[in-house]
């Protein structure tokens, strides 16, 4: 369990309770710049001056903690891992059927192009909707649609990534859903080329591989290890089975739909001790 | 904050020369097809919101500049690719590690350049350090 759910979870993970989805926290003080950044009044996504010119103010790149307070300083939102059941959990307890099909800013302005991958809940539609005239394409669909899309994007092979807009003393209430990838989601790029802890947290779980199952799997052709965007997962080409790295993996849980012999469950991140600090 | 600087290739625009980038974006997709992916674009300046918001993405003005700069490799195909000349890539000397003392809190970082010589701050050290045995030498002496 990490410091938000103990801080905000109120006996669950943060994300799962109710209590950080009031209205009135969106616009409270401290949550609403967050708020406007990502619903896009006062500022767009992506902006010159915001998080993109991280590369002048980390001026050593090995310098990870002097970098990574100056980037906690400026974020006002942090996005955290989580796995397709509890993507589709979060999509249940949003209060309203309204959710903001929009293309992922990370992709389009790394010229990877419009993706739609980005789904805002409410409150933040309808501002999302009036701030942004010219992004004409978006969509609102339902919650139904939206749950089904969550299947889409698993079994593409995209990380569902929960945004929240900051994390203030009377909450955290997430706002967006993200679905990354590590070669174009800004934020993993973040964490896992410089460290920046605060830019995607790691998720609730971690993978765990039960070795007898994975030996009568795939055997020379471990699909999961491509699936897995953070080289959490290991080929031993001499057993002819696959190894996990706890303190590398996300628990995104996007390993798990591709195993033939289904050896990859996740677990709670707890039931590793060490990673206590590992998130 | 450190005054170590991680060395890497920068690249620089010329946002006049360059309009608006939306327009174009040949050196965001050629360093992206390079594999490197080290140049994005953004927006320069919050849109106005109301009447006066713009109707389509291409009526912001839109500016590149080098964002994964850790990414780049100097292929210069940025600069190749620009229309209006207004990408210059500095490339930086890559200096050849020799020792990275690290005893918290302090981090000491000595290195010298391919041709043998070193940079400024390391230099003065290196001699204050010459100097300093000198004179432990003249001491003992």
């Amino acid at each position: 369990m990490c410091r938000y759910c103990v801080e905000f979870g109120n006996g669950t993970k943060w994300y799962l309770n109710p209590e950080n989805y009031r209205r009135e926290l969106y616009e409270a003080k401290g949550h609403a710049y967050g708020f406007n950044m990502l619903a896009g009044a006062g500022k767009n996504t992506f902006e010159t001056g915001s998080l993109v010119h991280f590369e002048d103010q980390t001026p050593d790149y090995k310098n990870a903690m002097a970098g990574q307070v100056a980037v906690d300083l400026m974020t006002q939102h942090s996005g955290q891992v989580v796995p397709l059941e509890d993507a589709v959990k979060i999509l249940e307890m949003v209060p309203g059927d309204r959710f903001l099909l929009m293309h992922c800013s990370c992709r389009r302005y790394f010229g990877h192009g419009d993706v739609y991958s980005c789904l805002f809940f409410e409150p933040a539609v309808e501002k999302a909707l009036a701030e942004r005239p010219w992004e004409t394409d978006s969509k609102i669909i339902t919650k139904e649609e939206a749950i089904k899309m969550e299947y889409e994007w698993d079994k593409k092979g995209l990380i569902h990534n929960v945004l929240d807009v900051g994390t203030d003393a009377d909450g955290k209430p997430p706002i967006v859903m993200c679905h990354c990838n590590a070669t174009d989601c800004m934020p993993t790029n973040l964490r896992l080329a410089l460290g920046h802890r605060h830019a995607l947290r790691k998720g609730e779980y971690v993978a765990k591989v039960d070795l007898a199952k994975c030996r009568e799997g795939c055997k020379s052709f471990p699909a999961c290890v491509a699936r897995c965007n953070f080289g959490a997962i290991k080929y031993n080409p001499l057993e002819k089975v696959v190894y996990l790295e706890p303190t590398l993996c996300f628990g995104c849980g996007l390993c798990r739909a591709v195993c033939p012999t289904k050896a990859i469950e996740l677990v709670d991140r707890t039931t590793y001790p060490a990673l206590v600090d590992e998130w | 904050m450190s005054t170590y600087v991680t060395p890497r290739h920068r690249v620089y625009f010329d946002h006049a020369a360059c309009g608006n980038a939306i327009e174009c974006l040949k050196c965001v997709h050629v360093c992206r097809d390079h594999g490197a992916n080290c140049i994005g674009f953004v927006n320069e300046k919050t849109p106005p919101v109301g009447e006066n918001a713009p109707k389509r993405l291409e009526d912001i003005k839109h500016i590149v500049f080098g964002v994964r700069m850790y990414r780049c490799d100097g292929c210069g195909k940025c600069v190749e690719v620009c229309p209006r000349n207004a990408v210059r890539l500095e490339k930086v000397d890559v200096p050849v590690p020799r020792a990275v003392v690290y005893q918290p809190p302090f981090e000491i970082r000595c290195s010298i350049f391919k041709d043998g010589s070193m940079p400024p701050e390391a230099e003065k050290i290196y001699n204050g350090i010459l100097e300093a045995m000198k004179q432990a030498g003249a001491n003992k002496g």
